[in-house]
């Protein structure tokens, strides 16, 4: 029996269009399913120096907050709940987890905990869950989601006190965690903050000039081309090389133009989605003005360890893991939005 | 008729799903090796990777077009291209190269995507250091 080698794990990518104008454009709601955003990387054709407007946006992202040894269980605490989980917009996620290989825990703004677990951490823990969609054969990885804000979860209920000594007495499970608010920012976290090693983080803006940059036609790109050509330019590898060229055959797609000073902006950390919205509108503010180019790009990268993305769906990693779209704005306020995941993901929405 | 409404239509919303469409895999790897000393040229990590599908899938293996889109030589991390079609040979034939010029080498596949743009992204290289933190408290 011969194994097919062509064959390649799923991908996907979405592609919409549309315009802001149009009433039913859902930019906005796609924006705010994706939760945790690990980098935006804007693209700004023949521009020289970042916007002030632009500028003071990039600044002005939410810092976070990174915790040490976090026990799980203090998310469960009453106080927390009450100040900061039951008011909405807490992110939390952990940090330096890997999902194919250890326990991964969120915390989405609206009041839900989900648990990705070994089948081993599952079982201690006790508390009714799912296999993962992902499981190959044989059930080796479980998801817990639970609705905090649910009146069975109050504190002091019986689901509650089930979850909170699964978590503190036998699962001990402990992760450094990564948690943010909006708005506001730590003030309500701060009581779960003190107890233990915390720092907080500001997202780190960087900027970059190009110079010469080929550039495709937008309008006449395919999909999958013009995202390598932006991969190209957001890795700095450069697409003028010749066919017959040993190293690389990677060319600007035809038909192109130069674009003799452009400007890459990327900002990273654990960016909220209403910091990225907010950006989305300043970049529509900057494309009204008369340009030389007409249009921007933007690309959001979420977290590859997520649990989740795309809303609430299940999330996993197989190669990459990746869960990223790449919105291209144009000054007549119609949109291009591709979003794009790989094997263990569902359907963007 | 078509032509008066352009306006109308570009607004109009599309939405279009590609399902396993990308013509192109994309790799980040890492060539570990025994002596660390040791500095390969971009050609010859290229040459090296072609042996290697040379010794395992033979000749037709050996001409399997694959692009070395950027290689930094202190680190020795390169980024490839491959057709989808080829990915799971490149992949298999950079798993079983054990030696480089008589010493032990491996690579380390740190990522591999169908987008180009996934590569720029992962949020695993994110590193908070004691460093960058502006407030602790213990």
């Amino acid at each position: 029996m011969s194994v097919d080698l062509d064959q390649t794990p799923r991908s996907l990518l979405v592609c919409d269009q549309s315009s802001f104008l149009d009433e039913k454009n859902r930019v906005s709601s796609q924006v705010e399913q994706l939760h945790f955003n690990y980098k935006v990387s804007v693209l700004l054709p023949e521009c020289s120096s970042t916007p002030s407007h632009l500028d003071s946006v990039l600044n002005s992202f939410s810092s976070f907050y990174l915790i040490r040894k976090l026990p799980i269980y203090e998310l469960l605490d009453k106080h927390f709940l009450e100040t900061s989980v039951y008011q909405g917009s807490v992110y939390g996620l952990s940090y330096r987890t890997r999902i194919d290989e250890d326990n991964c825990v969120a915390l989405t703004p609206d009041g839900r905990l989900f648990l990705s677990l070994d089948k081993d951490s599952f079982q201690v823990l006790g508390v009714e869950g799912k296999p993962s969609r992902f499981n190959h054969r044989t059930n080796s990885r479980f998801v817990v989601s639970i609705d905090l804000t649910d009146s069975s979860m109050a504190p002091g209920g019986r689901s509650y006190q089930r979850l909170l000594t699964g978590l503190r007495s036998r699962l001990h499970l402990k992760t450094d965690f990564l948690l943010s608010h909006h708005p506001g920012g730590g003030a309500s976290l701060q009581p779960l903050l003190s107890r233990y090693d915390w720092s907080e983080h500001r997202p780190e803006v960087s900027s970059h000039t190009l110079t010469h940059l080929s550039s495709p036609d937008l309008q006449s790109c395919d999909p999958h081309s013009f995202l390598e050509w932006l991969g190209a330019v957001d890795a700095n590898i450069s697409c003028e090389n010749l066919s017959s060229s040993f190293l690389s055959s990677l060319v600007c797609p035809e038909p192109k133009t130069t674009l003799s000073r452009s400007l890459r902006v990327t900002i990273c950390g654990m960016l909220l989605p209403q910091d990225v919205h907010r950006l989305i509108q300043e970049i529509r503010c900057y494309l009204e003005q008369p340009r030389l180019e007409s249009w921007v790009s933007m690309t959001v990268h979420g977290f590859v360890d997520s649990p989740i993305s795309w809303g609430v769906h299940e999330h996993g990693v197989l190669r990459g893991g990746e869960n990223f779209y790449s919105l291209l704005l144009f000054h007549d306020h119609t949109y291009r939005l591709h979003l794009a995941t790989g094997a263990h993901d569902t359907c963007p929405p | 008729m078509r032509r008066d409404d352009k306006k109308e239509e570009s607004a109009v919303f599309q939405r279009v799903v590609l399902k396993n469409a990308s013509p192109y895999h994309y790799m980040k790897v890492c060539l570990v090796l025994g002596d660390e000393s040791t500095r390969l040229s971009a050609v010859e990590l290229k040459h090296f990777i072609i042996t290697g599908l040379k010794s395992l899938h033979g000749e037709v293996g050996a001409a399997l077009p694959f692009d070395l889109l950027k290689y930094d030589e202190d680190t020795l991390t390169a980024l490839l291209r491959v057709h989808s079609r080829g990915l799971v040979k490149l992949w298999s034939s950079l798993t079983l190269l054990g030696s480089y010029q008589s010493q032990a080498c491996a690579f380390r596949v740190l990522q591999v995507s169908p987008f180009l743009l996934a590569l720029t992204g992962n949020s695993r290289e994110l590193q908070l250091d004691e460093g960058s933190a502006s407030s602790s408290s213990g």
